[in-house]
């Protein structure tokens, strides 16, 4: 497809979103089916999805339903077998950091590389300048509180520390999207709130958008713009709930205890479909 | 500290216990430390073997040559294999069962081919030193957890990047490894291959003192040899804790 085709209204989705300059980014009836050895399988079906700039976006569902597949989709590690995956307008061919970055589930951490060094790794590959990239991670390293672990390598940290320098590698680059597949996992959950709240004031300093995938209901309630459910394996839209209230947000209040309830037992329903044989 | 004295005390056991078994038999067949000593001087001053310099030279020149070429090609072969899908399962597992023969079986062919000189020496020692690197090579590829190849090339990391800030590193460790094992067998095969059959070289003086039955001179000549090859494991681990230090 040539890229400066005047035709190209013809495709409305993708036209929709040349002209809609808010939504940054558009998932198109997008499905995955691996193919593996042991048979096929149908991780994501027909997933049609818009998230504007600057959102905070939480996607929650049973586990396996393909919510890192869909993350893997946005940061073009993951090729879609069906629909399209479109940031800013045009589609995903692969991963490029200048758009968006990753906080992988398994934080994937460089045993060879000291903590200070790991986060400086993306602006590594982007050829900054070595003494301009230790400043910049060294910057990340007092609100990681990570100050007294920059000169540790990965096998010295705890689970939490090393999620927290995979979290700091992300944001090093100063991407316009962040993908967050269950950054906070592994933390305890003090240190989960305590990260949350740093999370969020940075999205609210920089204006960046985040694609959040996590387990825990509190998290998604506490942080997000609007929350989607996703359905069982093959992973489909259940339901997408707007959170329009300000921050810092009383998780108490009657509207988000309703909100707790009514995605409990969606995502109750959907966990249970997931562990049926 | 204690290591060093560990072992000085094994080997002043070793060899009082040698010098003790030499002198209840035919010591002039099974040489005592007593009468080794004076010959390893008598050669090291260059009277038993005035040429000594020159033959321990073209030995080490064998070696460096047999080891660079096993590198050159361990290294090529292993990374083409390891990175061509098709290639490595069509030829990896030939290779690591040729491993599996002993090597002295392609000695003779070897010297028909190439002669009693130098050249035969170099390609035993290269025949032995290539399989070690070539497979540390793949084995080190198959170690590099694909996981941190996707971290990478979500950072924009494209193939080269990934070889060497991702592949490289992983797999440093059991490549330096391979790369030592190596070295050790280069240098045996050289050594090897003089003994059975040169006119020149350590390996060919050892002949030489023993069919002699100088036997206080050919202990003296395999204590130097020893050293030779201890100074190139020596060299080998020094470069291996380099590379520990440096994936550590
Ligand atoms: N590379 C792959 N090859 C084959 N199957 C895969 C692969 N990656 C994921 N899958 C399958 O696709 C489905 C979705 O996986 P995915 O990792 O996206 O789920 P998830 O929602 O992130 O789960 P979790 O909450 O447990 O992290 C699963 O059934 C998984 O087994
Ligand atoms: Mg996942």
């Amino acid at each position: 497809m040539a890229p400066h085709t005047p035709q190209r209204s013809e495709r409305p989705g993708e036209a929709e979103a040349l002209l809609d300059a808010a939504d940054l980014i558009a998932l198109e009836g997008v499905g995955k089916r691996y193919r593996t050895a042991s048979g096929d399988v149908d991780a994501v079906r027909d997933v049609s999805l818009r998230v504007a700039e600057g959102e905070f976006c939480t996607i929650i569902g049973p586990s396996g339903c393909g919510k890192s597949t869909l993350l893997g989709m946005l940061g073009g590690l993951v090729a879609p077998d069906t629909g399209q995956v479109l940031i800013a307008g045009r589609p995903v061919a692969g991963p490029d950091p200048r758009r968006a970055a990753t906080v992988f589930q398994d934080p994937g951490l460089f045993p060879w590389r000291s903590a200070l060094e790991n986060i400086a790794f993306g602006l590594e590959i982007q050829g900054v300048a070595a003494a301009r990239r230790r400043a910049a991670a060294h910057e990340l390293l007092g609100p990681l509180g990570l100050r007294a672990f920059a000169d540790k390598y990965p096998r010295e940290l705890s689970g939490g520390m090393r999620q927290r320098v995979a979290i700091g590698r992300a944001l090093a680059i100063d991407a316009p999207i962040i993908l967050m597949d269950e950054p906070f996992g592994a933390l305890d959950e003090q240190t989960r709130t305590l990260m949350g709240e740093w999370l969020l004031d940075i999205w609210r300093r920089t204006g960046r958008t985040v694609i959040f995938v996590t387990h825990s209901l509190h998290e998604a309630l506490a942080l997000s713009t609007r929350v989607v459910v996703m359905t069982a394996r093959p992973g489909r839209i259940k339901s997408v709930v707007e959170l329009p209230m300000p921050y810092p947000r009383a998780m108490e209040s009657p509207e988000l205890v309703t909100l707790r309830a009514k995605l409990w037992s969606e995502i109750r329903d959907e966990s249970l479909r997931a562990m049926q044989p | 500290m204690s290591v060093a004295l560990v072992r000085l005390g094994l080997l002043a056991a070793l060899l009082a216990a040698w010098e003790i078994a030499a002198r209840a038999g035919n010591p002039a067949l099974y040489v005592p430390p007593s009468a080794a000593l004076p010959a390893l001087g008598a050669l090291l001053a260059l009277r038993s073997y005035p040429t000594l310099p020159a033959h321990f030279l073209l030995t080490l020149r064998e070696v460096v040559a047999a080891y660079a070429l096993a590198v050159a090609a361990g290294l090529a072969v292993g990374f083409g294999l390891g990175l061509n899908r098709t290639l490595g399962r069509a030829y990896g597992p030939i290779l690591a069962a040729l491993y599996a023969v002993p090597a002295v079986v392609w000695y003779p062919s070897l010297m028909l081919f190439f002669g009693l000189d130098a050249a035969s020496k170099i390609a035993f020692g290269f025949l032995l030193g290539f399989f070690p690197i070539t497979l540390a090579v793949l084995a080190g590829m198959r170690q590099v957890s694909a996981h941190l190849v996707t971290v990478a090339r979500a950072f924009g990391a494209g193939p080269v990047t990934v070889f060497v800030k991702v592949m490289l590193p992983g797999m440093l460790f059991t490549l330096v490894g391979g790369l030592r094992t190596g070295l050790a067998l280069s240098v045996i095969g050289v050594i090897v291959g003089e003994i059975l059959g040169s006119k020149a070289g350590m390996g060919s003086l050892i002949t030489h003192a023993y069919g002699l039955l100088r036997t206080a001179d050919y202990v003296a000549l395999v204590v130097v040899t020893l050293a030779l090859i201890v100074g190139c494991d020596g060299a080998a681990s020094l470069l291996e804790r380099r590379a520990a230090r440096w994936t550590a």
